[in-house]
């Protein structure tokens, strides 16, 4: 189609533009100077270990962690059967249902946390928490109906049929016959959601409070108090976890068939 | 297909209710505050938005940013699936594997790293001058421009994707057949491409669009306050005045926005294939 | 495996939750500026003595102010500082209470401008400041804070926003060099929007000047003196201008919430800060100018801080009572000026 010099050279800018701020991002993290800069003044490691010696890093990103894998279990948990009874039931309202399933992914995320924090967190003195878990689930959500419903639509439902007929019970077939087949989805579900959970901004602006901030938040609040590298080096080990967990999705279950 | 509805309701309506409470409701107030001011309901807070004219300046540029950045990345996105639909099998894998990988990177280190590359001392800056484009650095940080360059890198990824799946399904043959029949590549890409991958570049513009009229931190790291976004106006306005009711009017606003792109893209995509 | 991941879930929850109840803890609101420092010489050494944890928000006065409002129904922080036109605003708005100076042992040591600044009993200044110009000496002088607009500095300025604790006091200034000094700010808030494009950006926060003048973004900013040692130690020359108009500034004070249930560690949390020994240690760290008239420091801090009563009473400061009664009006004429 296209001469191949021509291709190398769309492809060489493209990359250029997606990846190269990332490079940037890794060379500050092991700058020697004190501050942000490209090319970094010399080598050291101060700034990656000033990551693990900050204090208020450590129980942002336990934080993190805390509502990406514990929000999206839970949206997977909730997700799981209405997918399925949105894929092999015909039940009223079905549509309305999908919608009001999906709808956070349509609605900004800084508005779902400021109508959370007023509406839900202070009225009913809900603790931010609480209340970040259950946005971040409710947020995590559209993505795990999506991912399970495309991979049981892709599972012929008169497998389980025949299973039924057989003597097994609806839920035994579901968990003998269907779950085996569509873990692969799930735990591309998983992965998806927990990375949009993990790296998640906007709905957590609002939803924080003295003490209690996720990992983005609080880099973004250090980069208004301080200006050095510390926060490259975080991202570029954040980063490294990120791809870490994708490649390994990817070796595993070809984690790209589904997203 | 089970016949059993309250089984099936069983299983769907948990997932419903939670997003209800948890979700919809609360929303569905944020926004009725800006239709129920002082006690009744009124459309004065709209009115008195709309009679604002930095508001008003501030809701053109975030549809203006949206519109460019969805432009600017399908005419990029459709370059680039292209380029790679044409490689081979592993090569394209590797390929997509580095395209998809931003998108694995928290947007503030990519936001922060363009901090760096467009500041007057940044990289950017020194091609220039190198190159001779230009002899005293030119400011980026605070602009549109630099909010545009942000938004595009955050969601190219998407459209290309989009696109090089909606490429690989069309029948590998039209291209040549049309390129016999003598149409030049415009022809070709007008009247054949594109009304076969409509559905792609719905789906990528759709994301794109959205992402880029609902961002927070690129507007805000990249633009600051000169660079206003109604996100950013949105995020002002209830941190520094307490003020929910501007607050709802713009909340609207985004929905409508990301509804309204989403109802016409799947119209765009859905007339044309019928005529 | 379902189970055991909820139940985990639940029992994380509630340590969570256990986590805050079982600790004393004191929730405050302050700047973002010098963070490290502030734990260093009061947080840190403060929780020893309490066997307390001290929770921390940063943000600008105004943020605060907005979120004590939205939190008054329950009250999320225990203590605050904040501008003196803040305070008033907050104390008219009901979210703060009288402070009982009884319960402040260092209390008599203050300025007595620092004692009461609004006269109503609800807040105690802990800091002056000066506000001037910071500018790469160079690349310009300036002698007036006409200079901000100078053709050599013509897109090289980041001004703040007039919602920020410096907009007010340098709008202020700039109208007394323009010679129309009137309480609304018409003529130097119209200024200010005449050269929009000359201006970098409108800051809201102090600590985003330092990266700003390191990555050479900016090379002149009206600034308070606590936000000058950071800027002071970059490899670039910035020096501060000494207009001669004047330099104007303010005082930062603290406040207590209405409703808050730690009132006693509180005020201690309070009268620890204002101690001679703490008050000195943030001079020395050039954070924070003392309120604290027993703190004696060495002429080189002196000379970078804004040490003193009769410089504090040199400043041109707005009052706070025309700060409230003007603050809509000046927000709307910078929207329609100065903010497209």
């Amino acid at each position: 189609m296209t001469s191949s010099l021509t291709r190398s050279v769309v492809l060489a800018l493209l990359l250029l533009f997606l990846v190269g701020p990332f490079i940037v991002i890794i060379a500050a993290s092991f700058s020697g100077g004190d501050t942000l800069a490209f090319p970094p003044q010399g080598f050291s490691l101060q700034w990656v270990v000033k990551v693990f010696m900050v204090q208020s890093f450590r129980s942002s990103f336990a934080l993190s962690m805390f509502l990406a894998v514990f929000a999206t279990f839970a949206a997977l948990v909730l997700g799981i059967p209405a997918s399925y009874a949105l894929a092999r039931y015909r039940i009223p309202f079905g549509e309305t249902v999908r919608t009001v399933v999906s709808s956070p992914i349509i609605v900004p995320g800084i508005i779902v946390g400021l109508a959370l924090l007023r509406y839900l967190v202070v009225p009913f003195r809900i603790d931010v928490i609480l209340a970040l878990f259950l946005a971040h689930t409710a947020l995590v959500l559209p993505y795990a109906v999506r991912v399970v419903s495309a991979s049981l639509d892709n599972l012929r439902s008169d497998i389980e049929e025949a299973a039924v007929l057989l003597g097994s019970s609806r839920l035994g077939a579901f968990f003998r016959v269907v779950m085996p087949n569509i873990r692969g989805g799930i735990l591309a579900a998983f992965i998806l959601g927990f990375v949009t959970s993990f790296n998640q901004v906007p709905v957590s602006l609002f939803l924080s409070g003295p003490g209690v901030q996720t990992l983005p938040i609080d880099m973004l609040g250090y980069m208004e108090r301080t200006y050095d590298p510390s926060v490259a080096a975080l991202s570029s080990l954040l980063a490294f976890m990120s791809i870490g967990i994708v490649f390994l999705a990817e070796r595993f279950i070809g984690f790209s068939r589904y997203v | 297909m089970f016949q059993n509805r309250a089984e099936g309701l069983a299983l769907a309506l948990p997932a419903a209710i939670f997003a209800a409470i948890v979700f919809v409701l609360p929303v569905i107030i944020l926004l009725s505050g800006g239709l129920h001011v002082g006690g009744h309901w009124s459309g004065e807070a709209y009115i008195r938005f709309f009679g604002g004219s930095l508001n008003r300046l501030v809701l053109w540029r975030t549809l203006e940013l949206g519109v460019l950045v969805t432009l600017v990345a399908a005419v990029v996105g459709y370059a680039s699936a292209f380029a790679i639909v044409g490689l081979s099998a592993s090569a394209k894998g590797r390929m997509i594997g580095l395209v998809v990988l931003p998108l694995m990177i928290s947007p503030v280190a990519r936001t922060y790293a363009w901090f760096v590359i467009l500041g007057r001392t940044g990289m950017v800056n020194k091609a220039l001058i190198l190159v001779g484009l230009t002899d005293r650095p030119v400011r980026f940080l605070f602009t549109e421009t630099a909010v545009f360059i942000g938004l595009l890198q955050l969601f190219l990824p998407l459209m290309v994707i989009s696109l090089v799946s909606a490429l690989e399904n069309m029948p590998r043959d039209v291209v040549p057949a049309a390129r016999v029949l003598g149409a030049n590549w415009l022809q070709i890409f007008f009247k054949v491409v594109l009304p076969l991958t409509r559905e792609g570049l719905v789906i990528g513009g759709t994301l794109v669009f959205t992402g880029a009229v609902t961002a927070y931190i690129t507007p805000a790291i990249l633009g600051g306050s000169k660079v206003l976004t109604l996100v950013t106006l949105l995020y002002q306005r209830v941190t520094i005045a307490n003020d929910l009711v501007s607050a709802s009017v713009i909340a609207l606003l985004l929905i409508v926005m990301s509804f309204g792109a989403n109802l016409l893209l799947k119209r765009l995509a859905t007339a044309r294939n019928r005529t | 495996m379902k189970k055991t991941l909820i139940a985990s879930a639940a029992v994380l929850l509630l340590a969570m939750g256990n986590a805050h109840a079982d600790e004393k803890t004191l929730t405050i609101s302050v700047y973002a500026f010098a963070q490290d420092a502030y734990g260093k010489i009061v947080y840190r050494p403060f929780e020893k003595i309490c066997g307390c944890k001290i929770v921390v928000e940063t943000g600008n006065s105004a943020e605060r102010l907005a979120k004590m409002e939205a939190n008054k129904a329950n009250p999320v922080i225990d203590m605050a500082v904040m501008s003196m036109a803040d305070a008033l605003e907050a104390s008219r708005k009901g979210l703060i209470d009288k402070i009982d100076t009884s319960k402040l042992s260092n209390y008599d040591k203050l300025y007595d401008i620092a004692k009461d600044p609004n006269k109503d009993g609800m807040s105690i200044g802990y800091t002056f400041y000066a506000t001037s110009i910071a500018y790469r000496s160079d690349k310009a002088t300036v002698n007036s804070w006409n200079d901000l607009f100078s053709k050599k500095l013509a897109g090289q300025v980041a001004f703040p926003d007039v919602t920020t604790n410096q907009g007010p006091p340098a709008l202020y200034m700039l109208g007394i060099a323009m010679g129309k000094n009137t309480p609304d700010l018409k003529a130097p808030i119209e200024e200010v929007g005449k050269h929009r494009n000359d201006i970098v950006t409108f800051y809201n926060r102090s600590s985003q000047l330092v990266q700003l003048f390191e990555q050479g973004e900016i090379w002149a900013a009206p600034i308070g003196r606590f936000a000058w040692a950071p800027i002071h130690k970059l490899d670039v020359p910035i020096k501060w201008a000494t207009p001669k108009e004047g330099q104007t500034g303010g005082m930062n004070v603290m406040v207590v919430t209405k409703g808050s249930k730690n009132r006693d560690l509180a005020l201690k949390f309070m009268d620890f800060w204002l101690s001679t020994p703490v008050q000195k240690g943030l001079a020395d760290a050039l954070v924070d100018s003392p309120a604290n008239k027993d703190v004696k420091v060495s002429p080189e801090v002196a000379d970078n801080i804004t040490y003193g009563a009769d410089t504090a009473a040199s400043l041109k400061l707005i009052p706070s009572a025309i700060d409230l009664e003007n603050r809509n009006k000046w927000l709307q004429e910078w929207n329609a000026e100065v903010a497209q």
